[in-house]
């Protein structure tokens, strides 16, 4: 078989592509499939998957942008533009923003299958929670940025394996 | 500390070509995503945080031991080749390999089982078997699970299940993937429907590398697209479900090619045995190719010398990584080919001597 680009060597190498639902073949020689390989459509990768979905489905940008994590300091807009969290709080913290695409891209918004067997201790901790973050919104309100980082450290300690909607 | 050469002789024992349906599906490999309370994600770890992580789970994963003979290799430690090495061992991912900082992988010496530190996710869970077997494999994964949550406390909520990195792995943190072998079904231009099929069940079709990687060598890995909003059973069941009647359709379209142009077919399979017996150089896009016309000629018994445990390592022995463990240096593209096609023409007159 000839190379099906120059139509000289012969087709060393055959590439299958999946293009949306559409696979195809394509038969060329070593020097015009590297010279190609560039060229190629390539399959979304999850990531640019993910990016495209965030801008589909994320509502009111304005009002989401401003928020940033306490605990890792993550910006919505960092999330939107890498589609990776930063902490297990930002579930909690874009939790507005991470419902519908969430929906979008699972069709749920609730885990069904295993629960680890600690996670009874959860509830407890969830108010703990809570309360500490109430107090670090107010310490940074007042710019006490001492007590603050002693607020996030006692977060990261609990937050996490914690139940926590909101 | 084990080396990386040691594993160069052999291959993983998901490549012994047994198993339910192991004539068309290579094999089963379920991974779990779970990320370690109390601490950041990676991309926002720093390199103090990435230590003390990799040094928990590293303690964590012997204490609960998870398994009796695992053997941890540090990867920052580790040289490219080697790091592609494991790669292509299916032992750690791609963007493990080139990640940064503190990282590791523990695995059990059959390679059935391996525990990536430090991936995008702090821990990887991995177990591949040979052929379908997505249930036993599930039994397996869930056991470690358990045993390493009993000593560490995972990131968890109860209406997203396990936290990660990346939405879209969070709820199970479960991917369950099939690798299949499906040549007819690709020449007969049949694979598209299958991949309609699949897609509407919630399933997706790569490659055999897995995100983003090109097909080749008719392989291709079914895998669950949602991890939010089914178990871990479900999931598995819809896989396993639809499998055998992907296997069912490839095994037809085998039939039609043998009943309508066995001669095409027989040229096609013969020479393509031929090529790798006397080729002095073999590109890794070709050797591709002719692997999977003769591993489909094995399955159709118009050859019979050569053993399906044989096809499926050489799939992972001739490749680029492997190679250059094999001659102990880093080679060019074109040194590689004039060694794989050596390697491989080694390997089939062994089974010519053997025959007597
Ligand atoms: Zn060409
Ligand atoms: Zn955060």
């Amino acid at each position: 078989m000839k190379c099906e680009s120059c139509n000289k060597k012969y087709a060393t190498v055959h590439l299958t592509e999946i293009v949306g639902n559409v696979k195809k073949e394509r038969h060329l020689c070593e020097e015009c499939a590297q010279s190609v390989n560039t060229q190629i459509a390539k399959v979304p990768s999850p990531t640019e998957i993910l990016t495209n979905l965030i801008n589909q489905v994320a509502p009111g940008i304005n009002e989401l942008s401003k928020i940033i994590c306490p605990v890792c300091g993550l910006s919505y807009l960092e999330f939107r533009s890498h589609g990776r969290l930063g902490c297990p709080m930002d579930y909690t913290v874009f939790r507005k923003g991470l419902i519908p695409l969430l929906e979008k891209m699972h069709g749920s918004v609730q885990h069904v299958g295993k629960v680890p067997s600690r996670a009874g201790k959860e509830l407890i901790k969830k108010n703990e929670l809570m309360q500490l973050r109430n107090e670090l919104n107010k310490a940074i309100e007042k710019e006490d940025y001492e007590r603050a980082a002693e607020l996030r450290d006692k977060i990261y300690e609990i937050s996490g394996d914690n139940d926590e909607n909101k | 500390m084990m080396k990386i050469s040691d594993l160069a002789d052999n291959t993983g024992e998901w490549l012994r070509g047994t198993g339910p349906e192991s004539d068309i599906v290579i094999s089963s490999r379920i991974r779990l995503a779970r990320n370690v309370a109390k601490y950041p994600f990676l991309s926002r770890a720093n390199a103090k945080q990435k230590k003390e992580l990799e040094e928990l789970i590293r303690t964590k994963i012997e204490e609960a031991e998870v398994y009796p003979t695992l053997n941890y290799i540090n990867l920052s430690e580790l040289s490219s080749v080697d790091r592609l090495f494991l790669v292509e061992r299916h032992l750690i991912s791609k963007e493990h390999a080139e990640g940064e900082k503190e990282r590791g992988v523990a695995f059990e010496k059959s390679e059935n089982i391996s525990v990536m530190v430090n991936e995008e996710d702090h821990i990887r869970i991995q177990v591949i078997r040979s052929g379908l077997e997505l249930r036993e494999t599930w039994k397996t994964i869930d056991d470690i699970d358990n045993k390493l949550e009993r000593k560490i406390n995972y990131a968890y909520s109860s209406q997203f299940g396990y936290l990660t990195a990346c939405p879209t792995n969070v709820g199970t943190g479960m991917r369950a993937s099939v690798m299949l072998h499906l040549p007819a079904l690709g020449m007969t231009h049949h694979i598209e429907k299958v991949f309609n099929a699949v897609m509407k069940l919630g399933l997706v079709v790569r490659g055999l590398y897995g995100e983003g990687t090109q097909v080749s060598g008719d392989l291709y890995q079914i895998s669950n697209q949602f991890t939010l909003g089914k178990s871990e059973t479900e999931i598995i069941e819809i896989i396993e479900g639809v499998i055998p009647r992907i296997t069912s359709y490839e095994r037809m379209a085998r039939k039609a090619l043998i009943s309508e142009s066995r001669e095409q077919l027989e040229d096609r399979v013969w020479r393509s045995y031929g090529m790798l017996k006397v080729a002095r150089m073999i590109s890794s896009e070709e050797i591709m190719h002719l692997l999977s016309q003769v591993r489909m000629g094995v399955n159709l018994g118009i050859i019979n010398d050569i053993k399906m445990k044989t096809l499926n390592e050489l799939f992972i022995l001739t490749l680029p990584g492997h190679l250059q463990k094999l001659e102990g240096r880093e080679l060019t593209s074109s040194q590689r080919n004039i060694i794989r096609a050596l390697y491989v023409r080694k390997r089939l007159e062994k089974i010519e001597t053997l025959k007597g």
